[in-house]
């Protein structure tokens, strides 16, 4: 109990802090300052409770020790988790900003949307977690393997699930169907839930999304979006086996600063994240919410984030979402 | 047996009982407060569930849940403001009650019916949660699109006078839902290219806005320090006598509500609109609806209450979260590394009878707090009317922005609370506008998911399933019935003029 006390009375005043901070912020705007202060203010783009929050969550207590500084985790969601990454993006120069963020906002969104920001307005520090996508169907369908679902789709096109328009459940299954035989049409609903609520009705037979979602419904994986085959999963194929172009997509997350920090700063950052996400208490963390841990160093993230930006803008090119 | 007396020993330890008190408690207050709502109190209380095991997590945060809901019902009775956007239609006869000096009674039903709500969704949860989430299953888009349908059809009850003006309001509701993102292709739509519209407009800011604010401005603009005065709330709880007679109402307004929160998406808002929809149309007494009858605070409470245990239905028989709340649950059970699916309720009976276990205590710890938390309101509305109309104002402001922590959620509040206050002069009823935005974003993306899944086709609605041809049947008589009734009126209208006509001054 004691430790109930302790721990929630720090957290009561981070959270009036940041109420504070928030109201601070919205009446007089955020005034960058140039000199790295002691708090820093974590940017996490989906509200409270999400899959991101809960890791940038256990994240960011390690993350601020290593930096010796203290952190507050402010949800600033809406628009597909463009409305906080935009922030963290305006923030230009300030050393007291970074945003958790995942795989949409930095990769998809900007080719989608005409956003306030693109690949170039971040200082990358580094990517976290990565969990490789699944093609599955319910438990409940007589299809067995992709062949199979490729050859019923002939007839009548199926219905895929995604957890809204631009999310890469959709992009995945895009890619899909431009690159096989496979005859599928989009419904996008409003996050994993009701679309898995859709499947379990049969109202959409196929969803692509991540071990997770897998594992948690009656789900039957039929490939993996993914260069080879996945550990805890030996029988279910790449696309690549199946004889189809190479198709790589999982959801990541990352940190990212602003752009125009000192190097110095950024070193700073790249080494907490570096410690942090070689803790035992991430880990042990990561393996609880089955967050595949795939550290990237900054110079690697940025090159992966180019490189998804590019492949993402290709597939939302084939499949007609854009121009 | 033996996993539900160990789950009970989990529940009954003192630090979850603890934290049952307090996040109740927090709840209530929270709740009460304009602005503040379920899910801005989850969020203050989530890191304090960190370092908690996780019944007592559960305990705090459920408790937090219920009491806001409840806690929403004090202040739209007191001042005809919802604290939350869930007890909206709570306002329709709490605050004419209040208005009429029926305070006391108008709070003790509000609170009656919120805990039998929250006891009948707990015991339906512990009893029928896979046969209802089985069902729950076979509500695809066509059927929430049916659904969705004939809540909306109260706008007209609710529209006091014109039915014009209700439906004026209920469409700029509607549309203002639809500024955005489109939710079927995600491009921006009416943000006049303007970034920051593109996060569009939310339930909560529009709420305070419409409500809250807009009191706020009433009350000052009539000076008529009189009316403005807010009464001496007390609780008087309604007798046995009282339940029994209105039973059926309870009974309903439960149901529903516990229905509708099976459904993943739908929530307490449109539980609440739905209830009262229906109490407009089976209520013995729904002559008086609207103009100061328990009946109407019975359909609104029972039913959003009634959504807390059954929110948990999708959530436990598979997995899936069925609103914002049971998905920051979910994000709490898996910090504790309990990972909620199909397999939660084989792999960890103890854990889940445990949280059936806390639902019933919260009811309770929430029917015994209720009246301290009352007391706590009367203390606050003492206080000098300035200091009460600004502490809403500011409270309204920090409620806006803490949803989502964007700024422009200010602006549109502080809008919403002048186009309201215009509104209202204008004698356009506001409720109709809320119950546009609850439904309205629901309306949109099923009927066009309905689409894509009907291949374009909308008559196929009407034989997509039997739900849907029985709930669009349903439509039909709600229509007919409107439209007889409303008929009926006004012959007897021409009637009693005819009558009234010799002899002069006496209108029916």
């Amino acid at each position: 109990m004691t430790s109930i006390r302790t721990s929630g009375g720090t957290t009561r005043v981070a959270s009036l802090t940041s109420l504070a901070s928030l109201v601070a912020a919205a009446l007089i705007g955020t005034s960058p300052s140039a000199s790295a202060a002691d708090t820093l203010d974590v940017v996490v783009p989906f509200a409270a409770g999400g899959a991101t929050d809960i890791v940038a969550r256990s994240f960011e207590p390690t993350f601020s020790q290593q930096l010796g500084v203290t952190s507050v985790v402010r949800n600033v969601a809406g628009a597909s988790a463009t409305v906080g990454t935009a922030e963290v993006a305006n923030s230009e120069g300030n050393p007291n900003i970074i945003g958790y963020e995942p795989a949409g906002a930095l990769t998809i969104q900007p080719s989608l949307k005409d956003l306030p920001y693109g690949p170039d307005s971040f200082t990358y520090i580094c990517r976290t977690v990565s969990n490789p996508m699944f093609l599955m169907v319910s438990k409940s369908s007589d299809i067995t393997s992709f062949q199979q679902l490729s050859d019923e789709s002939q007839e009548q096109p199926f219905l895929y699930g995604s957890s809204g328009p631009g999310t890469l459940p959709h992009l995945a299954m895009a890619a899909l169907t431009v690159n096989s035989d496979l005859k599928a049409q989009h419904v996008p609903y409003s996050g994993s839930g009701p679309a898995m609520n859709a499947l379990a009705g049969n109202e959409i037979q196929i969803m692509a999304d991540t071990e997770t979602i897998l594992e948690n419904y009656d789900l039957r994986p039929l490939a993996v979006f993914a260069e080879h085959r996945v550990e805890g999963y030996p029988d279910v194929p790449t696309m690549q086996e199946l004889g189809l172009p190479e198709m790589d997509f999982a959801v990541w997350q990352g940190v990212v600063a602003p752009k125009g920090i000192s190097d110095e700063r950024a070193q700073q950052y790249a080494d907490a994240c570096k410690a942090t996400v070689e803790s035992e208490k991430f880990k042990t963390f990561a393996e609880k919410a089955k967050a595949g841990i795939a550290y990237l160093g900054p110079d690697d993230f940025k090159a992966y984030v180019e490189q998804r930006v590019e492949a993402n803008k290709q597939v939302l090119k084939d499949a007609g979402l854009t121009e | 047996m033996d996993v539900i007396l160990a789950a009970a020993g989990d529940a009954f330890t003192w630090h979850a009982l603890l934290a049952i008190v307090v996040g109740t408690w927090a709840g209530i207050i929270i709740g009460g407060l304009p602005g503040l709502g379920s899910v801005v109190g989850l969020t203050i209380f989530l890191p304090f569930t960190f370092g908690m095991d996780v019944i007592t997590s559960m305990a705090l945060l459920i408790g937090v849940y219920c009491g806001s809901v409840y806690g929403g019902s004090i202040t739209a009775i007191l001042i005809n403001t919802p604290g939350t956007p869930q007890s909206a239609a709570t306002t329709f006869d709490g605050y004419p009650m209040t208005q009429q000096g029926r305070v006391d009674e108008a709070l003790g039903w509000a609170t009656f019916a919120s805990f039998f709500g929250g006891v009948l969704s707990c015991v339906l949860l512990i009893f029928c949660a896979p046969q209802l989430a089985k069902f729950a299953v076979n509500f695809g888009s066509v059927e929430v699109f049916a659904l969705v349908c004939l809540a909306m059809l109260c706008i007209v009850g609710v529209s006091q006078g014109s039915t014009l003006k209700g439906l004026v309001c209920g469409m700029m509701g509607f549309f203002f839902s639809m500024v955005g993102s489109d939710p079927i292709t995600g491009a921006d739509r009416f943000t006049f290219g303007n970034y920051s519209l593109s996060a569009g407009l939310t339930l909560i800011p529009v709420v305070v806005g419409a409500f809250a604010l807009s009191e706020v401005f009433v009350r000052f603009a009539t000076r008529d320090d009189e009316a403005a005065k807010i009464p001496e709330a007390r609780l008087r709880l309604p007798g046995l006598r009282e339940i029994v007679r209105r039973g059926i109402e309870l009974i309903r307004g439960s149901f529903i509500g516990s229905f509708v929160g099976a459904l993943p998406g739908t929530g307490a808002a449109a539980a609440a609109f739905i209830s009262y929809a229906s109490a407009q149309k089976l209520s013995p007494r729904r002559a008086n609806l609207g103009k100061g009858e328990p009946d109407g605070i019975i359909a609104s409470e029972s039913s959003n209450n009634a959504v807390t245990g059954s929110s948990f239905i999708p959530t436990l028989a598979l997995g899936i979260p069925g609103d914002v709340v049971t998905a920051m649950m979910m994000g709490a059970m898996v910090i504790h590394g309990i990972t909620p699916g199909v397999r939660l309720m084989a792999d960890q009976a103890q854990t889940v009878y445990s949280l059936f276990v806390v639902l019933i205590i919260v009811n309770v710890a929430m029917l015994i707090l209720s009246k301290p938390s009352i007391g706590l309101f009367r203390y606050l509305f003492k206080l000098p009317q300035g200091y009460v109309m600004g502490g809403i104002v500011m409270f309204s402001f920090i409620g806006a922005v803490s949803v989502r922590g964007n700024p422009l959620d200010l602006i549109v509040m502080a809008l919403t609370g002048v186009l309201a206050y215009v509104l209202r002069r204008g004698g356009y009823p506001l409720a109709p506008l809320v119950i546009g935005m609850v439904l309205g974003p629901e309306l949109e993306s099923s009927l066009r998911r309905g689409l894509l899944i009907s291949r374009g086709d909308f008559f196929a609605f009407f034989t997509h399933s039997g739900i849907a041809s029985f709930l669009f049947v349903l439509i039909g008589l709600f229509v007919v019935w409107t439209l007889w009734s409303s008929f009926i009126q006004w012959r007897q209208h021409v009637n009693a003029r005819a009558d009234a006509v010799p002899s002069s001054g006496n209108r029916q």
